[in-house]
C-alpha cells in the first residue's frame, strides 16, 4: 500500500518536473512564435503585440506558474496556430494514436515472442540463424529508412499498401511495422536468450524425468518463466514506441499526437507542444507502471 | 540369460563426450544390476561417472554432447539405450522415476507444488482433475511431507530443501515407478533431514517393493541404506558386492583407500588415510589400471594391462594385485 502511494506521488514528481522541462526547453530554444500565426506583412509592432497577448514578455517563470494555473482549472489553452482548443482536438489525435501504437504493440510481442520462441527451440539451426541475423539487422536500421524503404517497395513499386494518411487496415499496415520493428528485434533477442537460459535450468531435467513431453516442457514451464524478462522490459518498449511514433506519424502523415507535436515544435506553438509532450510522459509512466504491474502477478515471490 | 530378479541391467555400457575435436569416453564398460526390491548404491568421487550412468538410464544426459557410445540398459526385457524419444518419455516417471542432488533449483518456481505433481500425473494417465489431485496429496503422504493439503498450494520458494527434497521425492511417486535413481538425494541437506530421507527410502523400498539405484558419494550412506554397492573410479566399476561383503573385505586397493580415509568416531584425524595423487583425467588415462599411480599394490602388468571386473569370493573385483 505505501509502495503503490509512493509510487502515486512520484508520478506526479515526475510529471512536474517534466512539465517545467519542457515549457523551459520549448522556450529557450529560439524561433518566433509569429511566423506562423501573423502574416509575413505583420510589422514588428504587430508581432510585439501578439506577444504582449499571450503573456510571452513576462519573466519565464511567471509564465510557468500561470500555465499550471490554467492546467489546474481544467484550462489546456488553445493553438497559437489556428486558435483551436487544445481540448477539442486532443481526443481524435489521442485515439489515432492509440490505434498505431496498440497495433505496433500486438506486433511486438505477438511477432517477437513466437520468433523468439522459434529461434531458441531450433538453436543453431538454420532458422535460428536466419532470425537472428534479421533481428540484428531489425535494431540496426534507423526507423525512418526503414519507412522510405518500405513505402518504396510496397506503396510505390507493388502498389500493395498506401504510403501515407488514414482509413481502413490497409492505412495501418506499413506504419505499424515501421513502428514495430525494433521492438520486435529486441523482444525476439530476449525471449531467445530467455529460453535458451532457462531450458538449461535444473528444473527442466527434473519435468523431463517425470515424463511431461517436450512440447509441455516448452510451451508451459519454460515459457512461464521466460515471461518474466519479457514483461520487466514491456515498459521499454512502450517508450520506445512513443518516441518512434513522432518520426513514423509525420512520414506516413498519421494525424496523431505524434505528427501535431512535430509541427507544433517546427511552428513554436507552445501550448500544443507543452500539452502532447506532457501527454507522451504521462503514456511511458503509465507504460512503465502496467509492466511492473504485470511484473509483480507473474511473478509467484512477489504476488505472494 | 537374464537373472529372474533383476529388474535393471546395465551392461557394458560406455557414454562418451563426441563432438567435432573431441572424442572419449566418461563412462567406461559399466555393468550393474539392480534387483527387486533392492537398494543399489553406486559410490565414487566427484566426476566418476556415477551421475552420468544414472542420468543416462532414462537418457538425461545433455545430448548433444554426451552419447551412449556402446552396451545395452535392459529394462522389461528392452533395451533403453535404444528407445526413441517417445518410448523413453513413457518410460519416464511410470517404470524409472528420478530424484536429483539439489532440491533448491530442481523445481520449477513458477507453479505451485499440485500443478507440478497433477501435470506429471496427466503427462501419463488421462484421469480427471480429482482423481490427479487426489494421488499427489497421496504422494506428498507418501514421500513423508506432514500437511500435503497445505504443502499442494505453496509455491517451491516457500519450502525448505528438507520439503522441496521431499516433494521432490513425491513427484517421481505420483505414477508408481519400479525404480527410482536417487542421484546423490541427501547431499545438499543438512543431516537430521538426511536422515530422515534416507529412512522415507528404506521404507519406500519395504512399503511399495520398489528398488532404487542410489548415487551418493557418502560411504556412511550406503553403510545405512543399501543392500548392495558398486564402487566407481574413472568411469568403471572396480569392486561390486554386498556392502556387508565390501565393508568387511574390501578387496580393491582404491576401496581400501576410501574406507581407510572415513573419520571414525573417537578415531584421531592422524589415523585417516587419505589416498595419494589425484584423480587422472578422462582424456588422458593410463593403457592399463587407471589407479596404477595412485596404488601401492601394483604389479608390472598393471601399467600395460586393464584389468577385468573378475569374480572374486562373494564380490566382483577389477585387479590385477587384489587385497586379500
Amino acid at each position: 500500500m505505501i509502495a503503490i502511494v509512493k509510487r502515486v506521488l512520484l508520478t506526479f514528481l515526475l510529471l512536474l518536473l517534466s512539465s517545467l522541462a519542457v515549457f523551459a526547453a520549448i522556450r529557450l530554444s529560439g524561433g518566433d512564435v509569429t511566423a506562423a500565426r501573423l502574416p509575413a506583412s505583420a510589422t514588428a509592432e504587430d508581432r510585439e503585440l501578439f506577444r504582449e497577448q499571450i503573456g510571452l514578455n513576462k519573466p519565464i517563470l511567471t509564465q510557468y506558474v500561470d500555465y499550471l494555473g490554467d492546467v489546474v482549472r481544467g484550462d489546456l489553452g488553445n493553438s497559437l496556430t489556428n486558435n483551436a482548443k487544445i481540448s477539442s482536438l486532443a481526443a481524435e489525435k489521442i485515439r489515432n494514436s492509440l490505434i498505431l501504437g496498440a497495433a505496433a504493440i500486438v506486433l511486438v510481442f505477438g511477432i517477437g515472442i513466437p520468433l523468439g520462441m522459434m529461434a531458441a527451440f531450433r538453436r543453431n539451426s538454420w532458422l535460428d540463424t536466419s532470425i537472428s541475423s534479421a533481428s540484428v539487422a531489425g535494431m540496426a536500421i534507423p526507423n525512418f529508412w526503414l519507412a522510405l524503404l518500405v513505402v518504396w517497395l510496397f506503396s510505390s513499386t507493388l502498389g500493395w499498401f498506401p504510403s501515407a494518411g488514414q482509413g481502413g487496415i490497409k492505412y495501418l499496415v506499413l506504419p505499424s511495422i515501421v513502428l514495430a520493428a525494433e521492438g520486435i528485434a529486441l523482444t525476439v533477442r530476449i525471449t531467445r536468450s530467455a529460453m535458451l537460459e532457462n531450458l538449461s535450468q535444473d528444473f527442466v531435467r527434473t519435468l523431463r524425468a517425470s515424463g511431461l513431453s517436450e512440447s509441455r516442457i516448452y510451451f508451459k514451464h519454460v515459457l512461464r518463466s521466460s515471461l518474466l524478462p519479457i514483461i520487466s522490459l514491456a515498459g521499454l518498449r512502450v517508450g520506445q514506441i512513443v518516441g518512434y511514433a513522432l518520426v513514423v506519424e509525420t512520414i506516413f502523415g498519421w494525424p496523431g499526437v505524434g505528427q501535431i507535436l512535430v509541427n507544433g515544435v517546427l511552428r513554436r506553438d507552445y501550448p500544443i507542444v507543452q500539452f502532447f509532450s506532457l501527454l507522451l510522459v504521462v503514456v511511458v509512466t503509465l507504460g512503465n507502471l502496467a509492466a511492473s504491474i504485470g511484473y509483480t502477478f507473474a511473478n509467484p515471490r512477489l504476488r505472494k | 540369460m537374464t537373472n529372474e530378479s533383476s529388474l535393471l541391467e546395465i551392461k557394458d555400457l560406455s557414454v562418451g563426450l563426441r563432438a567435432s575435436n573431441i572424442a572419449y569416453d566418461i563412462v567406461r564398460n559399466v555393468s550393474l544390476t539392480v534387483n527387486r526390491n533392492e537398494i543399489l548404491a553406486v559410490v565414487g568421487e566427484s566426476g566418476c561417472g556415477k551421475s552420468l550412468t544414472a542420468l543416462s538410464v532414462l537418457q538425461l544426459q545433455a545430448s548433444p554432447p554426451l552419447f551412449i557410445t556402446s552396451g545395452s540398459i535392459m529394462y522389461g526385457g528392452r533395451d533403453l539405450a535404444t528407445l526413441s524419444k517417445k518410448e523413453m518419455r513413457i518410460i519416464r516417471g511410470t517404470e524409472i522415476a528420478m530424484i536429483f542432488q539439489d532440491p533448491m533449483s530442481a523445481l520449477d518456481p513458477m507453479f505451485t507444488v499440485g500443478t507440478l505433481l497433477t501435470s506429471a500425473v496427466h503427462s501419463h494417465q488421462s484421469v480427471g482433475k480429482d482423481v490427479a489431485e487426489k494421488m499427489a496429496l497421496e504422494a506428498l503422504a507418501d514421500a513423508g511431507i506432514e500437511d500435503p493439503k497445505r504443502r499442494f498450494d505453496e509455491f517451491p520458494f516457500q519450502l525448505s530443501g528438507g520439503v522441496s527434497q521431499r516433494v521432490i521425492i513425491a513427484l517421481a511417486l505420483v505414477n508408481n515407478p519400479k525404480l527410482v535413481i536417487a542421484d546423490e538425494p541427501t547431499t545438499a541437506l543438512d543431516v537430521t533431514v538426511q536422515a530422515q530421507i534416507l529412512d522415507r527410502l528404506k521404507e519406500l523400498k519395504k512399503d511399495r517393493g520398489m528398488s532404487i539405484l542410489l548415487i551418493t558419494h557418502n560411504l556412511g550412506v550406503v553403510a545405512s541404506v543399501a543392500d548392495r554397492m558398486a564402487v566407481m573410479y574413472t568411469g568403471e566399476v572396480v569392486e561390486t558386492g554386498a556392502v556387508s561383503d565390501v565393508f568387511d573385505k574390501p578387496q580393491h586397493p582404491y576401496t581400501t583407500g576410501l574406507l581407510g580415509a572415513v573419520p571414525r568416531l573417537g578415531g584421531a584425524v592422524s589415523d585417516l588415510t587419505p589416498i595419494i595423487g589425484r584423480v587422472p583425467q578422462p582424456d588422458e588415462l593410463p593403457v592399463g589400471c587407471t589407479f596404477v599411480d595412485r596404488c601401492s599394490r601394483a604389479v608390472a602388468q598393471c601399467s600395460s594391462i586393464r584389468p577385468t571386473l573378475q569374480v572374486r569370493g562373494r564380490a566382483e573385483v577389477r585387479c590385477h594385485n587384489p587385497v586379500d
